[in-house]
């Protein structure tokens, strides 16, 4: 025999792999979800959860409206106590009772049933989403500017954070500095 | 170390020696004549003693070699062309080479190692020599490789960190790299003006990468990139995050193990293949050289390489070969090269991990196995507990990371990953000759791939898998050590045993102390370098801590919540945190409470309750991390413990303007008051006045980062603090704080503190000194207060 047992051993070893990888690659293209559920089965998926509305609390609340820590909330779960560390103590003013004390812990909704914010009237501006119009009603930039950040945009796919507006043709430093407060870049 | 292991490594003292001499010489730093001086002196007295007293001599001679680990350790002077040498402008336009491949961040965020070869100063081009970091922003036109040549107009300056206590010194890392200065640049300023023709490892390494992405789904090419050449780049977050979990990231880092299989294989194929030994031999240690040159310079692939080849020569010289001495012999040779190695993790954590084995495998398989442990059992387990004994300390005190599952985990994942390596390296070899042949191997490389995968993630799934504690002291680390070396050799007598209870006893007392310490009675207040950002901790004497925002983070960025804040609270010890308030929900103060949120329990989360815009990772942990969230209006106060918290900001009502929203927080406690304003602006500041709430304070912390909007003189008259904080980054592109409200704030009498020079700014006081320490300086500033302010007290 021309082949000692150690090496006859380590060739069917090799064939026995490929096959193994034969029998893979039939598989993967008979039942190509399975394969790609079997990849990512340790992927997360990226979600982007809300907050669900913590409206701001009014402006007064009833007298000692604000001590029940553990109070029931609408969706019937007490929320969780706080740190033992922390004590609340009601706030001076008093007036009506209100049905969501300031202070009050804020339950949390099931990701995704959170009902989307009304956008307030002050909003920071998305430089991402915002159109030239909307870009040209910030203090200092005129239809110009908004052009151009809506050309730098396009070019770039979108920017990263605020400051990435510097890149605009005429964006110094103190006209960014100006409108920063009115601007943001969501996720 | 008995006198037989000495003789087994001869190499071994004058190593340690060497080391010493270097760690010596970063705390007594001395001119290199001084130490020319006493090298030859100390040689001279050892070659006169020589005859008489050989153990003095032996002693000298490895004082000689400290001396020599001293010299090497001082950087050495700077040619005078050195780009660093040229007086700190603007914008400078070079000439250089890359230095390595390109790491890209993001789509339009590509970071260049540069070896610089000329500044061009109008038409002129004046040669210029020195390494620099440079970061381009923006999509890179040309693809740019290793060796290429280029023309960039970069802004450079000397790299600051973020200097906080225990925080990682990021220009002594760069410095030890020889990169003395950063800077960023535009692609749209960038020149290509050679063609990219990479020299042949980097091709080698390049095809290698497009092979394995084109025949295997993504996840599965990214691990086997790591796996086998340590390209951990394209590596899912999730999937590095879990291989930490699990303590098995070396496995993706080249090491010993990829070494040894590599030249394990070649010389067994070849072997079997009828070639004779000393010939295999020779073609196993060619091998390891390419793939050393392939797989790039990190200290793990030049520790295993340099002992792979000693152990080969070792072979062909027909010696048997001494593990521990290739070990010393490695370590020395990596030394006298790159003597700055020795701080970085990767050399300490390889050569730790490499002699933990040597030391303790043999000692612990042999015990194992006269219980009756199977031989291979015995072996993987004495193996695993050698590495994880050697490393843990190390782990500790670089990344506070304490992997319980490591030893377990390593069991099964270290057959899997070097059977993952070993077909990978076939699969390979075999796309050269037939593709169709190497397609298969892939396949059935998947499914192995996916068994390592699933192993990681299993393990990683374990509750407190993996723990963070702090850094431990040095005497930790020194008792830790000794029980490490005196194990083997000790177990056998009785003395030893009992010096080993003793320091097990120190190293758990030790571990166990920064816990247990009791309260000193100071309130202590910590303004951390973030960068351009707001981060603050408060620890109230009496326990409770309170932090109020995170800096900036989240994905794509620097993320300062896991690698300033988290280590930082990691360190202090901090477990859990009563409450984490957020000012605002702009990313420069949510973005580092993601990881906070993740790796700290947190009481509770105070807000102002406007609705987040951007920092999605904040708002996802937020939601995961099941903190409850409270949220604050003006006029409200709750008690931290034995600080009365008051909330003076916002009011409630319709929102205003993202920084005029932000929650503002007065804290006060026997008198000193603290001033927490978040990024307030003039309209806030005005409207803070309107609501006369008590402003006056003794520290505040200056809104926005010291805009010129904010820091009012009425606000700053109603406030009239000592002293006063701004947290801001070095040549942030706001050019805050602005000169206006530094005047300002001189004018109001305040003593001004800033995060960018002074570093981490830590207050604390009894109530009746306050002590400001400026971590970056050095310096502490004693201020003696007066009568308590009970004036400002509120009702």
């Amino acid at each position: 025999m021309p082949y000692t047992l150690s090496q006859l051993r380590l060739l069917l070893l090799l064939a026995l792999t490929l096959l193994v990888g034969l029998g893979v690659r039939e598989w993967r293209a008979g039942f190509p979800d399975a394969a790609e559920r079997f990849e990512r089965f340790d992927r997360e998926e990226r979600m982007s959860p809300m907050l669900p509305d913590a409206d701001p609390p009014p402006a007064a609340a009833g007298p000692g409206g604000g001590a029940g820590l553990a109070a029931p909330t609408a969706t019937g779960q007490s929320s969780r106590p706080a740190s033992p560390a922390i004590a609340h103590t009601s706030p001076r003013t008093s007036a009506s009772p209100t049905p969501r004390p300031p202070g009050a812990l804020v339950p949390f909704a099931p990701v995704g049933q959170a009902k989307p914010a009304p956008s307030p009237p002050a909003e920071p501006l998305d430089v991402n989403r915002a159109d030239v119009a909307e870009l040209a009603r910030l203090p200092g930039v005129g239809a110009g500017l908004a052009q151009r950040i809506v050309e730098e945009r396009e070019r770039r796919g979108r920017f990263d954070s605020p400051e990435a507006l510097r890149y605009v043709l005429g964006m110094g430093p103190k006209k960014l500095a100006a409108i920063r407060r009115y601007i943001t870049v969501r996720e | 170390m008995s006198e037989q292991s000495l003789r087994a490594a001869p190499l071994l003292p004058p190593t340690a020696a060497f080391a010493a001499g270097s760690v010596a010489a970063s705390w007594w730093p001395a001119p290199s004549a001084a130490l020319l001086g006493a090298g030859a002196a100390v040689l001279l007295a050892a070659v006169l003693a020589a005859r008489r007293m050989p153990r003095v001599a032996l002693a000298l001679v490895l004082g000689g070699w400290a001396v020599l680990g001293a010299m090497r350790a001082a950087p050495p002077p700077l040619p005078d062309d050195h780009i660093a040498r040229r007086s700190p402008t603007t914008s400078v336009t070079v000439e250089a080479k890359l230095a390595q491949e390109p790491t890209r961040w993001a789509p339009d965020r590509t970071r260049l190692l540069l070896d610089i070869l000329a500044v061009h100063v109008g038409p002129e081009r004046l040669p210029a020599s020195g390494r620099v970091q440079v970061t381009v922003y923006g999509e890179l036109t040309t693809p740019l490789g290793e060796g290429q040549r280029v023309i960039v107009d970069a802004r450079l300056h000397r790299p600051v960190g973020y200097r906080n206590p225990g925080g990682f010194d990021y220009p002594a890392h760069l410095q030890r790299d020889g990169i003395l200065l950063v800077g960023n640049a535009r692609a749209d300023r960038l020149v290509a003006i050679t063609p990219d023709a990479p020299p042949w490892p980097v091709a080698v390494k390049r095809w290698a990468v497009g092979v394995i992405s084109a025949r295997l789904p993504e996840a599965s090419a990214a691990l086997l990139a790591g796996l086998l050449m340590g390209e951990r780049a394209q590596l899912p977050t999730e999937s590095d995050e879990s291989f930490r979990r699990a303590g098995v990231y070396h496995v993706l880092a080249v090491s010993g193990f990829n070494v040894a299989l590599l030249a394990g294989a070649v010389f067994a194929v070849l072997a079997m293949g009828g070639v004779p030994r000393r010939g295999a031999a020779v073609v196993a240690a060619a091998a390891l050289v390419g793939f050393a040159l392939v797989v790039g310079g990190q200290p793990s692939v030049l520790r295993a390489t340099v002992m792979g080849l000693l152990l080969l020569a070792a072979l062909l010289l027909d010696r048997k070969s001494q593990l521990m001495n290739a070990l010393a012999a490695a370590a020395l040779g990596l030394l006298l090269w790159r003597p700055g190695d020795l701080w970085e993790p990767g050399f300490q954590l390889s050569f730790a991990a490499t002699a933990g084995i040597v030391h303790v495998t043999p000692w612990l398989s042999a015990r194992l196995t006269d219980r009756g442990w199977p031989a291979w059992l015995a072996t993987a387990v004495a193996v695993s507990v050698g590495a994880q004994a050697a490393v843990t300390p190390l782990m500790l005190a670089h990344f506070n990371q304490l992997s319980l599952i490591g030893v377990a985990a390593n069991l099964a994942v270290v057959p899997l990953a070097g059977l993952g390596t070993m077909l990978g390296m076939l699969a390979l070899l075999l796309e050269l000759f037939s593709t169709g042949l190497a397609g298969l191997l892939f396949e059935a490389l998947w499914l192995v791939l996916l068994a390592l995968r699933a192993a990681v993630w299993t393990a990683a799934a374990v509750p407190a898998a993996m723990v963070h504690l702090p850094a431990p002291a040095a005497i930790t680390l020194l008792a830790w050590y000794a029980a490490v070396v005196l194990a083997p050799a000790g177990w056998a007598s009785r003395r030893a045993r009992a010096a080993l209870g003793a320091l097990a006893v120190v190293v758990a007392v030790t571990s166990i102390w920064p816990w247990l310490r009791p309260t000193d009675g100071l309130l202590r207040v910590t303004f951390l370098d973030v960068g351009q950002g707001d981060a603050a901790l408060v620890e109230l004497p009496d326990g409770p801590r309170l932090l109020v925002d995170g800096g900036p983070g989240g994905a794509r960025r620097f993320d300062v919540g896991e690698r300033v804040l988290a280590p930082f609270l990691w360190n202090r010890p901090v477990g859990c945190l009563d409450a984490v308030a957020l000012s605002h929900w702009d990313i420069d103060h949510s973005g580092g409470l993601a990881a906070v949120l993740r790796h700290f329990r947190v009481g509770e989360f105070w807000e102002s309750g406007r609705a987040p815009s951007g920092a999605a990772d904040t708002v996802a942990a937020l939601v995961r991390s099941g903190a409850p969230r409270r949220v604050l209006a003006a006029g409200q106060r709750l008690w931290l413990g034995r600080a009365r918290v008051t909330v003076l900001g916002p009011a409630p009502g319709p929102s205003v303007a993202a920084n005029d929203d932000s929650l503002v927080l007065r804290l006060d406690w026997r008198g000193i008051s603290l001033l927490l304003p978040g990024d307030l602006g003039a309209q806030g500041e005005a409207a803070l006045l309107r609501r006369a709430g008590p402003l006056r304070a003794l520290v505040l912390k200056v809104a926005h980062h010291g805009s010129r909007s904010s820091s009012g003189t009425p606000f700053l008259h109603a406030a009239q603090p000592l002293v006063a904080v701004v947290s801001v980054g070095a040549r942030n592109p706001f050019r805050h704080p602005s000169p206006e409200t530094l005047a300002r704030l001189e004018a109001a009498g305040t003593r001004i503190y800033r995060t960018d020079r002074d570093g981490a700014v830590m207050l604390e006081t009894d109530g009746h000194v306050l002590r400001v320490t400026a971590w970056a300086r050095g310096t502490t500033d004693t201020y003696e207060l007066a009568e308590p302010e009970n004036t400002t007290a509120p009702g």
